[in-house]
C-alpha cells in the first residue's frame, strides 16, 4: 500500500470510496421531505444475484436485494 | 369428339379417385376436408395450410407487440443513458483512456442482457471479450472475466470456464439506478484483483446502430506508475490537491469512482442497445411473418382452386361415364 499515514476512517474500516459515497447519498436522501423522499428511496433499490466461480465451477449464487424475496 | 376426349379424361382421373391410399390411414386424424392423395402427392391439405396461416398471424401480432414495448422502454432509458455520459467524460479528460496499457492482471467485464430475442448484440460483446482475452494473455499477463447478464454467461461458460471470476445476473428487476451499479462495482473491486479493468459493452448510437466499445479503467497503482512515466496522466502533478490527502489517496478514490461511473454508463448504454436491437429484430420478424403469410395465402388459394377443379372434373367424368 502506498500511503500509510492519515488514512481516512472509512478506508481503514474496509470500505471503498464507492461505499462511502453511497452511504452519504443515502443520508442526503433521508433528509428529503415526504413526496420527494419516497421517490428518492425508490431510486435506491438494489437487486441482483452474484455467484463466484472457483476453478471453473460456480459456487452457490447469493442474491443481494433490498426487496424481500416473496 | 368432345365426349371421347372427356371419356379419356375420365379414365385418367378415375384411378386417382379410387386408388388405395395408405397415406390416408395416417392422416385420418386430420379434418375431413382433406383430399385424397397418392401416386405422387401434388397438393397439400387446406386444413394444414390454414393452421399454419393462423399460427403465423399470431406470431406476427406477438412480435409487433414486443416491438412496441421495446420502443417505449427505449424512449425511457435513452434519456438517462445520454445524461449519464457526462459522468465519465471528466475522468477521461483527467486520466485519459488507455486501452493499450500493458499490465499483468486484466479483468474483462462483459455486459450482456438477461433476456433474449435482441438480435446480435450479445454475440458481438462476447466476441470482443474473447478477442481482448486473447490479446492480453501472454507469458506474464493473464486475464479473467466478470460477466453481467445471463446471455453472456451462457456463451462464455461454454469455452472459458476456467477464466471466470464472478457472474452477476438479474440486474434489471428494478429500474436501473446508480446505487445498484455502484454496489456491483464495489463487489467487483472487493473480490477481484486487477491492474486494469476493461469493460465491454454496446454503445448506443442510434436506434439501428450500436457500437461495441471497450472502456479501460486502471487501478490506482497502475495510474501512479503511468503518471511517473509521463504522458497525459503525468500532468496530474500540476493539479493542486486540497484537503490534506496525499496524491495516492486521491488517485485511489478517483479510480474507484471512475470505475463506478463508467460501469453506470456502460450498463445504461447496453440496456438502450438491447431495447433498440430487440425493436429491430422484432420488426424484421413481423415483416418476415407478413411475407410468409402472403406466400401461404397463395398456396392456400391454389390448393383450394385445385380441389374445386378436381371435384368438378370428377363430377363431369362421372356424368359422362354414365351417358357414354
Amino acid at each position: 500500500m502506498a500511503s500509510t499515514a492519515a488514512v481516512p476512517f472509512w478506508r481503514s474500516a474496509g470500505m471503498t470510496y464507492i461505499t462511502y459515497s453511497n452511504i452519504c447519498a443515502n443520508l442526503v436522501r433521508n433528509c428529503l421531505k415526504e413526496p420527494f423522499k419516497s421517490e428518492a428511496i425508490s431510486r435506491e433499490k438494489v437487486h441482483f444475484s452474484v455467484s463466484r466461480w472457483v476453478d471453473g465451477k460456480p459456487q452457490k449464487p447469493t442474491i443481494r436485494s433490498d426487496t424481500p424475496e416473496v | 369428339m368432345a365426349m371421347a376426349a372427356l371419356r379419356r379424361e375420365g379414365r385418367r382421373f378415375v384411378p386417382l379417385a379410387y386408388s388405395p391410399t395408405p397415406i390416408n390411414a395416417i392422416r385420418s386424424t386430420l379434418a375431413p376436408t382433406e383430399e385424397q392423395v397418392g401416386l405422387g402427392v401434388r397438393s397439400i391439405s387446406t386444413q394444414v395450410v390454414r393452421n399454419r396461416m393462423k399460427s403465423v398471424k399470431n406470431i406476427q401480432k406477438i412480435t409487433k407487440a414486443m416491438k412496441m414495448v421495446a420502443a417505449s422502454k427505449l424512449r425511457a432509458i435513452q434519456v438517462r443513458a445520454e445524461n449519464s455520459r457526462g459522468l465519465w467524460q471528466p475522468f477521461t479528460a483527467l486520466l485519459g483512456d488507455t486501452p493499450s496499457v500493458n499490465v499483468k492482471k486484466n479483468v474483462i467485464v462483459t455486459i450482456s442482457s438477461d433476456k433474449g430475442l435482441c438480435g446480435g448484440i450479445n454475440s458481438t460483446s462476447v466476441k470482443i471479450s474473447r478477442a481482448l482475452h486473447k490479446i492480453n494473455s501472454g507469458p506474464e499477463t493473464e486475464s479473467k472475466y466478470v460477466i453481467l447478464g445471463e446471455k453472456g454467461k451462457a456463451q462464455l461458460t461454454r469455452d472459458s470456464k476456467n477464466d471466470i471470476e464472478l457472474i452477476m445476473t438479474e440486474l434489471q428487476k428494478n429500474f436501473l439506478n446508480y446505487t445498484q451499479v455502484s454496489v456491483l462495482a464495489d463487489d467487483i473491486l472487493k473480490n477481484v484483483e486487477f491492474d486494469a479493468l476493461r469493460i465491454v459493452f454496446n454503445k448506443f448510437q442510434s436506434v439501428v446502430s450500436f457500437l461495441p466499445t471497450t472502456a479501460t479503467v486502471l487501478s490506482p497503482e497502475v495510474v501512479e506508475r503511468e503518471s511517473e512515466a509521463g504522458g497525459k496522466i503525468g500532468d496530474l502533478d500540476s493539479y493542486e490537491i486540497e484537503g490534506g490527502e496525499t496524491k495516492s489517496e486521491v488517485l485511489q478514490n478517483l479510480a474507484e469512482f471512475q470505475f463506478s461511473c463508467v460501469m453506470f454508463n456502460a450498463v445504461l448504454e447496453n440496456a438502450c442497445s438491447e431495447q433498440g436491437a430487440r425493436m429491430s429484430a422484432m420488426d424484421s420478424s413481423s415483416r418476415n411473418a407478413g411475407e410468409m403469410l402472403d406466400r401461404l395465402t397463395l398456396t392456400y388459394n391454389r390448393t383450394r382452386q385445385a380441389s374445386i377443379t378436381t371435384e368438378l372434373t370428377e363430377i363431369i367424368s362421372g356424368a359422362s361415364a354414365l351417358e357414354g
